[in-house]
This record gives structure tokens, sequence and C-alpha cells, in this order.
């Protein structure tokens, strides 16, 4: 059992996403860096979609009930357990007792949002076939709701006695993807893409683009030069998925994220691939991003270097898990 | 320090895992050669067998020259690295106070990072690896005046 100390502020129950009912008009929710949620299950020997804590909000307090092993990764936030620093993107243990302390995100590549992983996961109901809080329909989750200070979660596995002590290379390393020091998206060209004139296509691939403070899971504001339409474009409202960028009036681009609503009337501009939504979920307000252009092959490509990095995560930490002797110094 | 099945199939595990393709581990008595075939790890031949376990750096032996010097020795195969990839500091710098436990580096293997850590109370003699360099098991990471 875990006892939230911090006013969590917009901390949440995230697992990969309510998948399969879009069609109900229920969004997908889901962690924001499912590959963070995904690497921190499978460093404990948790399935990769067990639900687990996504933090943006800092500092966040934990104190642990009783002796567990937890999983901290996403951003690195200068970890501590008691007074001892923690690495990021490391297995761990905890003594009964013991706080946790997240602090601001750190280091030269300061991410947004740190995910905590518990031995089989976050034990909370599955509603809909995932423990992902749905905010908009106050339901999955914890009960339906950011966490709150005083909350009181439980792993579904506590008692798991699993090697900790080691980590991983974080993948905006292991995978960097960036255009002048600026962290890069993959786009796919949306359905109103030829809609828009042609200087305003160039300044979308070529500028640079800021993530305003109306950014949240729901959907990132972008700043930048506006994208004007060749003619007015009036759509009826139709489905839309997290990555998708639409154009209202202003120009000023939207991209859909994890807590979208599951339809929408603007324009769309293009979509960024599943496979880099993780980078852009890591993505702090303020910092500015990069687009560039690909064609379904090169996406579905992406998303297969992507899987890749978490099979041989898998594989190794399996491999860490079952050494009989402890590999460590 | 002989090898026990358990451990052959450890070190195996390793080299499979990390794309390595030839290995040969020298010990006293015995020399065993593993190698890729196909997607197998196999055992290449068996030198002769030796009972003893003598160590590569047995713990306090003794420099002539100077105080007795504790070396921690890579526990695996991979990359050395003096600070963690999200850090530009490195975690000891020679001249450094460590505690039983502490964490001198980190040993990267394919997306894996492990503890390289004191063994026990001492001072950081040297560090005779450089950060990134690939070293073998039971390579020489890290010198430690004993306290």
């Amino acid at each position: 059992m875990i006892e939230i100390l911090s006013n969590a502020a917009l901390a949440t129950v995230q697992d990969l996403g309510r998948l399969g009912s879009l069609r109900f008009g229920v969004g997908t929710a889901g962690a924001m860096d499912d590959l963070a949620l995904a690497a921190g299950n499978l460093l404990l020997g948790n399935e990769a979609g067990a639900a687990g804590i996504e933090i943006p909000v800092f500092p966040f307090k934990v104190r642990f009930a009783e002796d567990c092993v937890f999983a901290l990764t996403g951003a690195d936030c200068g970890a501590r357990l008691d007074m001892a620093p923690l690495l990021p993107w490391w297995s761990h243990r905890a003594r009964a007792g013991q706080v946790l302390t997240l602090g601001l995100p750190q280091g030269a590549q300061r991410a947004s949002r740190a995910v905590l992983c518990l031995p089989g996961g976050v034990d909370v109901p599955q509603v809909l076939g995932s423990r992902s809080t749905q905010m908009r329909g106050a339901f999955g989750g914890h009960e339906g709701r950011a966490l709150r200070k005083g909350d009181v979660l439980r792993a579904a596995d506590p008692g798991r006695a699993c090697r900790t002590g080691f980590g991983l290379v974080p993948p905006a390393i292991a995978l960097p993807l960036d255009i002048d020091g600026l962290v890069a998206l993959r786009v796919l060209p949306g359905a109103e893409y030829l809609g828009f004139e042609t200087a305003s296509r160039a300044a979308f691939w070529d500028g640079e683009w800021r993530i305003t403070a109306q950014s949240d899971r729901y959907g990132y504001r972008l700043s930048g030069a506006a994208l004007r339409p060749v003619a007015a474009m009036e759509l009826r409202s139709h489905g839309i998925v997290p990555g998708v960028i639409q154009v209202p009036h202003s120009g000023q681009p939207i991209i859909q994220m994890r807590d979208a609503q599951p339809s929408g009337g603007y324009p769309k501009f293009g979509t960024v691939i599943e496979a880099d939504l993780w980078r852009l979920g890591q993505a702090p307000i303020g910092s500015r991003i990069r687009f560039i252009e690909v064609d379904w092959d090169q996406a579905v490509a992406a998303l297969e270097q992507k899987q890749a990095w978490l099979a041989k995560v898998a594989r190794m930490v399996a491999l860490q898990h079952s050494a009989p002797t402890g590999v460590s110094a | 320090m002989k090898k026990a099945p358990h451990e052959l199939r450890e070190i195996a595990g390793w080299m499979a895992a990390t794309g390595i393709g030839f290995l040969e581990l020298r010990m006293p008595g015995a020399t065993v050669r593993l190698g890729r075939r196909g997607d197998e790890v196999v055992t290449l031949d068996d030198g002769p067998r030796s009972d003893e376990a003598p160590v590569a750096h047995p713990p306090g032996a003794t420099n002539r020259f100077g105080p007795p010097v504790d070396t921690v020795s890579s526990a695996s195969l991979g990359e050395f690295l003096h600070a963690h990839p999200c850090a530009t500091a490195p975690f000891v710098r020679t001249g450094a106070r460590v505690q039983a436990g502490q964490m001198l580096g980190l040993l990267r293997i394919g997306v894996l990072l492990l503890p390289v850590t004191a063994s026990r109370a001492g001072t950081v003699a040297a560090v005779r690896v450089e950060d990134g360099a690939t070293v073998g098991y039971g390579a020489a990471l890290v010198d430690l005046h004993p306290l």
C-alpha cells in the first residue's frame, strides 16, 4: 500500500489506454509516455500494460506502508527515498514507512512526466477493459479522478521479491529524434493537408513550434506561423484520435492528446505518428518542437522500432531477474 | 574463478543479448570458448579443468609500492560508464571517499544499466577504465584504498 502525502495535482492512474471503445464515444486515455510506463512495468516483471501512476506536477510524495519494490521512469525528478538519492529509469526497493519524494524534472533532456510502477501494477478495477483514468467520464483509475492527498493505493502483487537495483538507458537517449537540438515528431499529412496554402505547408515543416501553457492531457496548443487554408473549410464532426493535428480558425494548431474527445470538426493538417506520441507527452510547456514529414511505411517502421526496443528490454530484464548469482559487482 | 554450468549459461545469455560473437574465458587450468552458431551460443571447446578457484583480483591484494588496494572488477561484459546517461557528473572521482555499496559507475549492456558498487568503504585510488570503454568479464574497473 502507498499513501499519497502531497497535494498530487493531476497525478493519475494510467495503463496503455482504453482501446476499442471509441465507437461508444469513450476516448482512449492512457499514459502520455507509454514507453516509460511499459518499461517501468517490465523492470518489475509486470505485464507492459499494467497500471502505473503518471505524475506531471512536483513535488510528489508517497509513503510506502510496507516493504515494496517499485520502478521510476519518465522524467528524471531527482527522486529520493527518505534522504537517499535514487537513479531515474531504475528499479528500487522501499522498506515500510519510507517516503518517496519526486522533485522538479532536471537534466539536459528535461522531460515533464514521471511514472511510478508497482509490483503487479496499481490495483484498481478494470472498466471497459482498462484501468486508465477517464477524466471526462469520471470513471476508471482511482475513483475516476486525479489522486489527492490521503489517497491509498494498493499494488496488485505487493509482496513480489524480484531483483532490483538496475536500470535502463532512457529511450530519449536510446531512440533520439531531434532537429537542431529540438525534439522532433514525425507526422503523416492529414485529410485536409492539401487544403492549406503552399507557404503554410512549408512553414509547418520548416518552422519551430512552441508548446503553449494551454496544453494538458487533452491536447497541446502550439504557437508559430499561422497555418492558412486556401479557402475556409467547414466540416461536420468526425472521429479523431490522439496525435491528430487540428487547425482552428486562428491558424494555431492543436494536437489531440490521450484525453482527447473522440470527435471534432476542425480541419486535420496531419497526425503525429503513434510511435512518437511519448516524445510529445514528455515535451514540457514552453519548449519548442519540430515536425518531420513521413509516409505510412515510415510510420509503421517507427512503431516496429519502438516495439523492438521494448522487446529487448523485456528480454534483458528477464535475464537479469533470472540470473542466479547476480551480475552486479 | 571456475565457472559452474549455470554461470556459463548466464554468460551465454548475456552474449546472446549483446550481440558479442566470441568469448574466451581463461582461468588457471581451464579455458572456455563460447561462440555463436546461428542464434545459439555454444561452447566451442573445453580446456582441462581445475578444481582450484583462483581469483583474478583477490580482495585486499597488497600493492608493493603503496598502501593496500582493493580492485572492483567487472561482473559482466559491457560498457563502463562513469556517469548515469541522464547526468553529467561522474559517480566518483579519484580521491573521493566512498561507503561500502556506494555506486562507482555503471555497466551498460545493450539497453540495460547495471550498478558497479564499492566492495567496502575506502577512497578511490584510480578509475582504471575510460568512460564508455568496452570491458570484459573480470576487467579491473576501480581501485580503492580501503579505510
